[in-house]
């Protein structure tokens, strides 16, 4: 293209226009993740990341040297918790590098808006890298669409929306460039570049858990092309740099250690690379030998080594050497494991295997693209491809099995769907090669050519009828997708109605969006096919432009034809897209979870913030040093915003403590009373949704508690205990003797109906409250606003070392009136 | 012999001491009247008739009565005929004419004392809080011939010793005690108000950051959620002090509340009068009887209302301080008159002044309690960084939120632009870099066969 706009080459117009899209979908990838701050505020959101939060701003007030090496007393009392040593640090050296750089230009924001807004900001990057390895895999327009789609896939957002401060929120950005410098370095044999991938790599290790997925997809990867017979000095090259300088960085991880020497997670990554290594020596032994020899020798050793290798291998695991499959990775091949085995696993809602319909909300229309875009990546199938067809299948997988793990493959999906979209672009925007009568027919001019369209789509209404008479050189596909595109068009032309296309944008039907856009949409959505033709002709092989030429021509206008309602339906997909995306992330993705928003009849937002005000009041009116006890959930936000002491927190690593809490929870009250002040404990807090209907809170999640705490201890907490006698789990007159005598129900339902009236019921279980619960080894200190967290002080012993309970007898009942 | 001399110098000595005793200053009458109606603050008047007893010694200075072991916020003295104030140095004050021997001259002492009555005991959530004041004598240094201690108290007279009681009235010729219903809100704070001034964009922030404690009594049992509500919705008083008015200038806008653990959302502004709007702040929880409650208020007001300019040289007149008021009345019930109550002791304050960048020569002209410092600092994108006045003070009377300060400062009309040169410029220079690098090639192959590899 000769054209020069502003003084810049075709290749430079393209950049710059790359680098402007590209900056667009950073914009709006930040700017949809906003909605939590706008309708709350900047504030960290949820359990784990207000522990990130904290250890952040340890490590921005310590140094590093302290935070390596700091042992937190106020976590898991009395057991305290090598933080430095159980962390994947990388999000939080992130944050305090960005916050450090900030201040060194005189820039003081504070800790917390690093943290909240990182998430946003590493989504911007995840964009650019997914853009990155779209034009690896495939060109530049693939990678500008798999950007845009990871910018606002609803499965991404959920863990990076702001406020959002957890390890997923830079790792999948790392996991996505990891990637992508793994297929440059595969494709270059670029030692660099392997070496780059093993840095990533290692910031992947230090930031997020899930780096075992790369440490086995990569190698699978190599596998599968050894496999395929397509071994080559680039695979070499590139999987050795990458393994060995990788494993001994991830080594320096304290966390992780000498786990990539023994246990089953790394062992993969370990044998392939003895593999590869053997595949290179057979190689080079190849070119020495004779084809014969060479073919018996190749038999012998594949067969010793196959013995000798699954032989070490059970017996390295039966020994003990390398360590068993944690629980969490069987859970990944039996969704029941768990359940069974580990229930503190099975109580964390985000390890549940997905429902199917999670698939469309999350993903929307990508999730039908995927196999699309692995159809295209078998016709090319080229190493690249290889990978991503098995990302693709694993990564499926795995979404399917844990709800949290469709985080790691949507930005598979959003790669397929990119290329998926651009081959679909490709065939149906060349408006160059069209029938010989009208080869040299304009596109320059976009105004009338988007008329034509317009007049075009009309005329295709009355005739009815299948126009696919282009013959281009892109191949069989193209055919197909437009013969079937504009088939399915022209049947539905008429009697479609908006409704029904509303109903399909959001389950991802695509008859009824078929029939919307070729009917309502069309001529609008025409004028931005032909824009976007426009738009995208630089990018596309550099052609010289052709002539003017009258654009009206009939035969032309049915040639067109098939193209622009094919277009017209993807651009309404995208739209409708898009549109999803944004519904989602505000309706569902944004909402801290520590503030609630209640809407009242007229419309206007009621905040609750009965989480805040205990912990505040916590944090403000008890002694520095106080032991809350609390169930695990609450670990997190306590130490984070109550500043207090906890007996088990969110890093579940010790099941014991976690049932001990359990068992007080479930005993009755002079057995908890006794637990309690033998763990020190000073405070209860527990969370009660009976008053404004909060299912989310303790009495709903105290099945697992005592399933927990039964684990542990089997003699003291049964769960059949909790049953009444029909068997329901009910906590009102009718409900079994063990569970109203158990700390957590009196501790819950405290003078509760005494403000509830005559009729007083539970808005959460729906049932009637027991007529009165007596509580003496623990007295009130805080109750919030709504009810939604109560917490109690554990007495200290009597001082004629009577029982509470002869106390209160003496001196009578707590002179109180009911208020109905 | 060495005895002799010893004891000769022993009597001699105590002669001394006798004779200036005998000889001076008198205190021939005193009346001491206490206010503890706007409890934290003690209000107290002291009328006293001195007489030079000495038969030729000239009395230039007083030494003020003895004030009770409680910190003391303000003290000032009057010549009562003349209603001349007197200052006071060292807790002497300087007469306006010299005292000659047979001369009387009444003083009146006046003084805000600090948390002068003590809870009695714990108290209910919905029970009367019932406060003691220990009535001691005053001591002087010179003798008191008569004295008499009146208290008035804002509620009923529980009990009392040595006193004589007349209502809301105790009357007191000796040590004694009386115990009183006070239901009024009492909180101690500690404060800090910062000031910054930005030219470029017409505005003065005002940033309020209170640690707050209720002085109320303790409560007595553990806290009773059911008693609360019902009083709420019975609307009967409580002990709980539920919303904390300030009170902000009209212009006022972009107000906010945080504490340490983010947006306190459930405050409201509303505009009172002519003159001001009052910012109701409802902490995170009601307070009782010694909790504590952290928290920061802000807002921003154009800075025209505050500065005037003499060519380059600018003057700031801002208030000392701003004003609090705790309230028991939820918030339906309140009015502008519980804005203005003066309940909140400011223990220790701190006011800073953040200048513009750029500006220098920096005077101050403060209230006579602070004291007053210059702070380097550097804030947002700053290259030179800018001064902070800094004026510290403790025990702060409740009159000094009446006070403002003023700041004196050169400001040249180029600093103005010297952030957005600075910035302009980095970002220009690092364009420039980042332009070379790019440009410069440092690989053996020409640049077009790289672009084909």
């Amino acid at each position: 293209m000769a054209n020069k706009v502003l003084g810049l080459t075709a290749v430079d117009q393209t950049s710059l226009l790359r680098i402007a899209i590209l900056g667009l979908i950073s914009i709006v990838a930040i700017g949809s993740r906003l909605y939590s701050v706008i309708r709350f505020e900047s504030v960290i959101h949820e359990f784990d990341p207000w522990f990130n939060y904290r250890t952040t701003r340890y490590l921005v007030n310590n140094g590093f040297d302290k935070f390596w090496n700091w042992f937190d007393e106020t976590a898991w009392y009395p057991l305290g918790r090598v933080v430095g040593g159980t962390v994947y640090p990388g999000i939080m050296v992130t944050s305090a590098t960005i916050y450090n750089a900030l201040h060194m230009l005189n820039i003081p924001v504070d800790v917390r808006n690093v943290c909240v807004f990182l998430a946003p900001v590493f989504s911007a990057f995840t964009a650019i890298a997914t853009y990155k390895l779209g034009k690896e895999v495939k060109n530049a327009t693939a990678g500008l669409l798999a950007a845009a789609f990871i910018g606002v896939a609803p499965g991404y957002i959920s863990r990076s929306v702001a406020g959002s401060y957890d390890n997923e929120g830079i790792a999948i950005f790392l996991l996505v460039f990891t990637f992508f410098l793994w297929l440059r370095s595969v494709r270059l044999g670029s030692a660099m570049y392997g070496a780059l991938t093993a840095v990533f790599y290692f910031y992947m290790v230090s930031a997020w858990g899930g780096y075992v997925f790369i440490i086995n997809l990569i190698p699978l990867h190599v596998f599968a092309l050894l496999v395929m017979g397509r071994y080559s000095n680039r695979l070499y090259v590139a999987y050795s740099t990458f393994y060995v300088i990788g494993t001994l960085a991830s080594m320096q991880i304290p966390f992780v250690g000498f786990q990539p020497t023994f246990t089953s997670e790394h062992m993969a990554a370990l044998g392939t690379f003895g593999l590869l290594q053997l595949v290179a020596f057979a190689n080079f032994v190849r070119t020495l030998l004779p084809d014969q020899h060479f073919q018996i020798l190749l038999r012998g050793a594949v067969f010793s080594l196959f013995v000798v290798g699954v032989g070490g291998l059970v017996l390295l695991t039966m020994t003990g050497v390398i360590a068993p499959w944690t629980g969490r990775f069987y859970s990944l091949w039996d969704t029941g494991y768990a359940k069974i085995h580990i229930p503190i696993i099975a109580s964390v809602s985000e390890h549940q295997p997905t429902a199917w319909p999670n698939f469309f909300f999350d993903l929307n229309m990508l999730i039908w693209l995927l196999p699309a875009g692995i159809y295209f990546s078998f016709r090319e199938l080229t190493d690249n491809h290889v990978f991503l067809i098995l990302y693709s299948i694993f990564a499926a997988y795995f979404a399917g099995v844990m709800v949290r793990l469709i985080l790691t493959l949507t930005p598979i999906v959003c790669v397929m769907a990119g290329i998926s979209m651009a081959n679909i672009f490709e065939t149906f925007l060349n408006v160059r090669n069209l029938p010989a009568v009208e080869t040299d027919a304009s596109t320059d001019t976009t105004g009338s050519g988007a008329a034509a369209i317009s007049v075009s789509v009309a005329e295709a209404k009355e005739k009815k009828k299948t126009v696919d008479t282009q013959s281009t050189s892109s191949g069989l596909s193209a055919h197909t997708e437009a013969g079937s595109g504009s088939k399915k068009s022209g049947k539905k032309a008429k009697g479609s109605n908006k409704t029904a296309s509303k109903a399909s944008g959001t389950t991802g039907s695509k008859d009824a969006a078929n029939e919307d856009a070729s009917t309502l949409d069309a001529p609008l959505t025409a004028v931005t096919t032909s824009a976007a033709a426009a738009v995208r002709k630089p990018a596309s092989k550099n052609q010289p432009p052709n002539p003017a030429m009258p654009a009206f021509s009939p035969k032309r206008l049915y040639a067109l034809f098939p193209k622009i309602v094919v277009m017209a339906n993807f651009l309404y997909f995208l739209c409708m897209f898009q549109w999803h995306c944004s519904w989602v992330t505000s309706s569902a993705y944004s909402s801290p979870s520590v503030v609630l928003a209640s809407r009242s009849p007229d419309g206007s937002t009621h905040i609750i913030d009965d989480f805040r005000e205990a912990y505040y009041w916590l944090r403000k009116n008890t002694k520095p040093d106080a032991k809350v006890l609390s169930w695990w959930d609450y670990g997190y936000q306590l130490a984070g915003m109550a500043d207090r002491v906890t007996l088990v927190d969110n890093n579940t690593w010790n099941n014991t403590h976690i049932a001990t809490v359990g068992k007080i929870l479930a005993s009755d009250e002079n057995t908890a009373y006794e637990l309690a002040r033998r763990h020190d404990v000073d405070y209860v807090l527990v969370v009660f949704g009976g008053m404004i209907g909060y299912s989310g809170d303790d009495i709903n999640k105290f099945l697992w508690m005592i399933r927990i705490a039964q684990g542990v201890y089997p003699d003291d907490v049964k769960e059949s205990d909790f049953f009444n006698s029909q068997g329901q789990y009910a906590i009102g007159e009718s409900a079994s003797k063990t569970m109203l005598n158990s700390l957590m129900h009196k501790l819950c339902y405290y003078r509760f109906n005494e403000v509830m009236g005559p009729q007083a019921f539970d808005r959460v279980r729906k049932q009637k409250l027991p007529s009165s619960v007596t509580l003496d080894n623990f007295e009130e200190a805080y109750t919030t606003e709504n009810w939604m967290v109560r917490i109690y002080k554990v007495k200290d012993l009597d001082n004629l070392g009577r029982s509470h309970r002869a106390v209160s007898v003496l001196e009578g009942p707590k002179t109180s009136r009911t208020m109905f | 012999m060495r005895i002799q001399w010893l004891l000769a110098v022993f009597v001699l000595l105590g002669v001394a001491a006798a004779a200036q005793q005998a000889t001076g200053l008198v205190n021939t009458n005193l009346i001491r009247t206490v206010s503890l109606a706007n409890l934290p603050y003690v209000m107290e008047q002291i009328g006293v008739v001195v007489q030079n007893d000495h038969s030729s010694k000239v009395f230039k200075t007083y030494t003020l009565p003895a004030v009770d072991a409680l910190p003391l916020s303000s003290q000032q003295a009057f010549e009562r005929k003349s209603g001349v104030e007197l200052n006071i140095v060292d807790g002497k004050a300087v007469l306006k004419k010299p005292l000659q021997p047979g001369e009387k001259l009444s003083i009146n002492v006046e003084r805000v004392l600090y948390t002068g009555a003590m809870p009695v005991g714990r108290v209910g959530q919905t029970e009367d809080q019932v406060w003691e004041w220990p009535a001691q004598m005053v001591s002087s240094v010179y003798p008191i011939r008569k004295q008499k201690t009146v208290v008035s108290v804002p509620g009923e007279i529980k009990q009392h010793v040595n006193a004589t009681v007349e209502g809301r009235k105790a009357t007191f010729v000796a040590p004694g005690v009386i115990r009183f219903k006070a239901n009024g809100v009492q909180l101690m704070a500690t404060y800090r108000r910062e000031y910054f001034v930005s030219h470029w964009a017409n505005d003065l922030n005002i940033l309020d950051h209170y640690d707050m404690r209720s002085l109320a009594p303790q409560p007595r049992a553990s806290f009773d959620k059911v008693s609360q509500l019902m009083a709420k919705f019975m609307k009967t008083r409580d002990n709980f002090v539920k919303t904390l008015l300030v009170k902000v200038p009209r212009e006022a806008r972009e107000m906010y509340v945080v504490d340490e653990i983010g947006n306190v959302s459930t405050s409201l502004v509303a505009s009172a009068r002519e003159e001001f709007k009052v910012m109701q702040l409802r902490p995170r929880y009601p307070m009782l009887g010694g909790w504590n409650y952290t928290w920061w208020h802000g807002y921003s007001v154009p800075l025209t209302g505050y500065l005037r300019t003499e060519g380059t040289k600018y003057r700031l007149r801002v208030p000392f301080m701003g004003s609090i008021a705790g309230c028991a009345e939820s918030q339906d019930q309140l009015t502008v008159a519980m804005a203005e109550a003066r309940n909140t002791l400011v223990s220790q304050y701190e006011l800073r002044v953040v200048l513009p960048e750029g500006a220098h020569d920096v005077s101050v002209r403060a209230a006579p309690t602070g004291d007053i410092r210059l702070v380097p600092l550097k804030y947002y994108l700053d290259s030179t960084g800018r001064t902070v006045v800094v004026v510290e003070a403790r025990n702060v009377a409740p009159g000094m939120a009446d006070q403002d300060v003023l700041v004196e400062y050169e400001y040249p009309g180029w600093a103005l632009w010297q952030k957005p040169m600075v910035v302009g410029g980095v970002v220009f220079v690092l364009f420039m870099l980042a332009s070379l690098v790019n440009r410069l090639h440092l690989g053996l192959a020409t640049r077009e066969a790289g672009i084909k590899s």
